[in-house]
């Protein structure tokens, strides 16, 4: 039955009365059988039982207590307890890289279903990243999630996991659109910001009540990132999108210094700072060690600066890198650059005489220096190169120190990283490993870490100091970096490296700075500076102009209002 | 629920359901389950149909649980209030204790018919809350008697007539009894004042609003095809919104019976 109330406004409200009906027709059949029954103290403690699963207030969160394995953060707290009460269940959930958002989203989706307000959900993520989801919600938060395999999972299981891909495709597609999801979360949900995408246009005809969008970077490039975003949660919200850019603009800067954009923005996202945290991190001690050539070395590394290579400067610096590295590495590229070129050049003594050089070249200095550092201390380390030839040539040359390792690379299937996340743990000194091994893979239990090499993308840098450096982490962390002086490497470390402190640098903050000097791509912007510069020297004072810019817009945001936040 | 009450629960449950209790202290309880509850639990549907097949009882797995955090390095299960294994038991239990028919403990006297329903409402908004109510009714004179469960706790029930004793025949069958009670939690709910629900259907019409608005103004420039499918989007939103926002409670019975007392117990259970 429905009760109609006048409100205060003078509006007619109905609240709908929803009897069940099925009981007492069972209890009739009971009663008609003469049976079964069951005893007092049974009657009475089924009772109890439903007692103790009330919840009894609008407010406040039931989810805690029913995870006492789990220590959660003051701020994944708020933020759960944000979105269930004044969000109503619809929001971004935009914490910075490393905070938590998956907890989080955990949290509210365990409260939605205790509170028996979420039963059937679908959950959206990255290929990579579907198998993850699957464990920690079932490890974590007891919550049976199982990952998308065949098709009938969608209408069987009550929390699936699956990627976009999979699921806007036949013949999954149609099944989906078929469904009423209660919750429904998306992880990278950046990748939504298109409305003309079909990724975009599928997720906006899913049925869902509740809605989680989870992004370390709402606003990507412009201003209407956030509004196709928010679109997706409540339409209309913001206006149309002529009504929004009207009032707003499309310059990302709307979202810090227009109050009432910011306002309206707050209702819908959720966004934590590190620094907000109150969270103490551990400290991260970096320490750059310099190596010098041997002269044999240093030989072989001033041959390609022979017109031969100098004329074609991608050529040259990717050489100059890899001998950095590794003579493997160098070497290689040697040889396929004079299969692919026989023309240019066979026959020249040049590329003889190099090959046979770097063939009688000793064992490179940086790899004698990662033996010596691993040799002082009895603890875990991490080894990163950017080279697959450089692991090889690591695994073989610690072995021959008597020093155990395993490789790790991005390409390995999920179990086998699994599997040599294990072997570290459990068996081996160190791990050798040419990517950060995507997300999820934690590593902190080890707290040394060596970049054997230099990536030129700070970002990649970051992730791999993230795999050790986050939450779970007790210990300060080491991060030792090699770098070999009068070489590429010098340039490199003395200017970004140090001027800049990248490497305390956190995530967020360089994804702002980047994005405001309009540098999509760091390691691009440095390729393409050494590839236009004609001299070492020019090269030199463009990375030093470069440097200053990033100078510069790191203390205004920070004299700007003391935080680079958009919220 | 603390992790005392937990293993006072489940000594209980164990107890009540005949699983022979091995050892039960501080935290620590070791059962040996019936059959019921191997399925139940261990889920080993294969090892059952197996020892069936070849005519053999079975024997029933034997399980620790562990509640005391101290002893959580121990051999056994730890279980808390978030355990799946809990829930599980949870679910048997109201299931196992939904219908009753019982007798006062009484000698040589007449017994009069009462109905006793425990309910759950859910009050459901922006957010959810539950109240239990526990109700009896005297199926003679219609009388109804309120936290009923607190009143009756202490009190000796069987299943079977006591010696000696007779029953009264119900004048309320059971199903207009019932109806008197939905028909007395209607009153009940009329009467409060539900501002969850006011502030709830505000923020419905706020949305509803913005929504409205929202595809209007995009109605206005589309095509026919267009318009079809806004229209279409739009339903499809509006629907979302209710089902967030629009108030409801949903009226849910817990568990309930036929009750019999003696009529020194009645004047009791009347004060």
């Amino acid at each position: 039955m429905v009760r109609q109330i006048l409100t205060a406004g003078e509006r007619v409200m109905n609240i709908n009365y929803r009897f069940d009906k099925e009981f007492v027709y069972e209890f009739d059949k009971h009663l008609d059988k003469n049976g079964p029954f069951c005893s007092f103290d049974m009657f009475h403690m089924a009772y109890d039982t439903a007692k103790s699963l009330v919840v009894p207030n609008f407010e406040g969160l039931q989810s805690p207590q029913y995870l006492p394995h789990m220590e959660f953060l003051d701020h994944q707290l708020d933020c759960a307890k944000q979105v269930v009460e004044s969000m109503n269940g619809r929001a971004i959930l935009a914490d910075e890289v490393g905070l938590g958002k998956t907890i989080e989203a955990g949290l509210i989706l365990k409260e939605y279903m205790i509170r028996g307000l979420a039963k059937k959900i679908l959950i959206l993520v990255p290929a990579s990243l579907v198998n993850q989801w699957v464990k920690e919600l079932n490890e974590k938060f007891f919550i049976p999630a199982v990952s998308q395999r065949k098709s009938y999972v969608w209408e069987q299981c009550d929390v699936v996991v699956s990627s976009l891909d999979t699921a806007k495709r036949p013949p999954h597609r149609d099944i989906v659109l078929e469904q009423h999801y209660d919750l429904m979360i998306i992880d990278e949900a950046h990748k939504l910001k298109n409305h003309k995408t079909k990724n975009y246009q599928f997720v906006n005809s899913l049925k869902k009540t509740y809605c989680l969008l989870l992004t370390a970077t709402p606003v990507q490039n412009q201003l209407s990132d956030i509004f196709n975003l928010v679109t997706i949660l409540k339409p209309g919200y913001l206006g149309s999108y002529d009504e929004f850019t009207k009032a707003f603009g499309n310059k990302r800067t709307a979202l810090k210094q227009d109050e009432k954009l910011k306002e309206l923005i707050q209702n819908v996202m959720v966004r934590n700072r590190r620094e907000d945290t109150g969270v103490e991190w551990t400290k991260r001690n970096v320490k750059t060690v310099w190596i010098n050539f041997t002269e044999e070395e240093q030989q072989v590394y001033d041959e390609l600066d022979h017109d031969l290579v100098s004329s074609d400067p991608f050529t040259s610096i990717t050489l100059k890198r890899e001998l950095c590295s590794s003579r493997e590495a160098c070497y290689l590229s040697l040889k396929k650059m004079f299969e692919q070129n026989v023309q240019k050049y066979s026959g020249h003594s040049w590329s003889e005489e190099i090959i046979e050089k770097i063939e009688q070249l000793p064992h490179h200095s940086k790899a004698q220096k990662v033996v010596d550092i691993l040799q002082n201390s009895s603890e875990k380390f991490i080894v990163f190169t950017e080279y697959r030839a450089t692991q090889y040539y690591l695994q073989w040359f610690l072995q021959q120190h008597g020093i155990s390792s395993v490789p790790f690379r991005g390409g390995f299937k999920r179990s086998k990283k699994e599997w040599m996340t294990q072997l570290f743990r459990n068996h081996a000194q160190v791990l050798v490993a040419t990517e950060a091994g995507g997300e999820g893979i934690n590593l902190q239990f080890c707290r040394n870490m060596i970049h054997y090499d230099l990536p030129w993308n700070p970002m990649r840098l970051e992730q791999r100091i993230g795999r050790v450096h986050r939450f779970g982490q007790k210990d300060d962390v080491n991060i030792y970096y090699l770098a070999i002086k009068n070489t590429i490497d010098e340039h490199l470390v003395s200017l970004l490296y140090e001027k800049i402190h990248l490497f305390e640098r956190v995530i967020g903050d360089l994804d702002i700075i980047l994005q405001q000097l309009n540098i999509p791509d760091l390691e691009d912007e440095i390729k393409d500076i050494y590839a236009e510069s004609e001299s070492p020297g020019e090269a030199r004072i463009k990375l030093e102009n470069l440097t200053a810019a990033f100078q510069h817009t790191t203390s205004s945001e920070v004299t700007h209002d003391g935080t680079t936040d958009y919220s | 629920m603390e992790q005392q009450t937990i293993h006072n629960y489940l000594h209980q449950f164990f107890t009540l359901n005949s699983c022979e209790v091995r050892e039960n202290n501080t935290g620590k309880l070791t059962v040996t389950l019936n059959e019921e509850l191997d399925r139940l639990l261990l889920n080993r549907p294969f090892y059952w149909e197996y020892i069936k097949k070849i005519g053999q009882e079975g024997e029933p797995a034997t399980l620790t649980f562990i509640s005391n955090p101290d002893r959580i390095e121990e051999k056994g299960e730890w279980i808390h209030f978030g355990s799946p294994r809990l829930h599980q038991i949870f679910q048997y239990q109201l299931k196992k204790g939904k219908y009753t028919m019982l007798y006062e403990q009484a000698q040589k006297t007449p017994l009069n018919p009462w109905l006793v329903v425990n309910i759950k409402i859910s009050y459901i908004g922006q957010q959810k809350k539950d109240e239990i109510l526990s109700i009896g009714l005297h199926l003679i004179n219609g009388i109804m008697v309120f936290e009923f469960m607190e009143k009756i706790k202490n009190m000796d029930f069987s299943t079977v007539i006591p010696d000696y004793s007779f029953t009264i025949s119900p004048i309320i069958r059971i199903h207009s009894g019932y109806k008197r009670i939905e028909t007395y939690i209607e009153q009940y709910l009329n009467s409060m004042n539900h501002k969850w629900a006011e502030e709830s259907f505000s923020k419905y019409e706020k949305e509803k609003n913005i929504l409205t608005h929202f595809y209007e103004s995009y109605l206005q420039a589309a095509n026919d095809e267009e318009q079809e499918q806004l229209t279409v989007r739009y339903d499809n939103e509006l629907d979302h919104l209710q089902k967030r926002l629009l108030p409801k409670i949903d009226i849910e019975p817990i568990n309930g019976g036929v009750f019999y007392f003696s009529e020194k117990s009645e004047t009791f259970l009347l004060h």
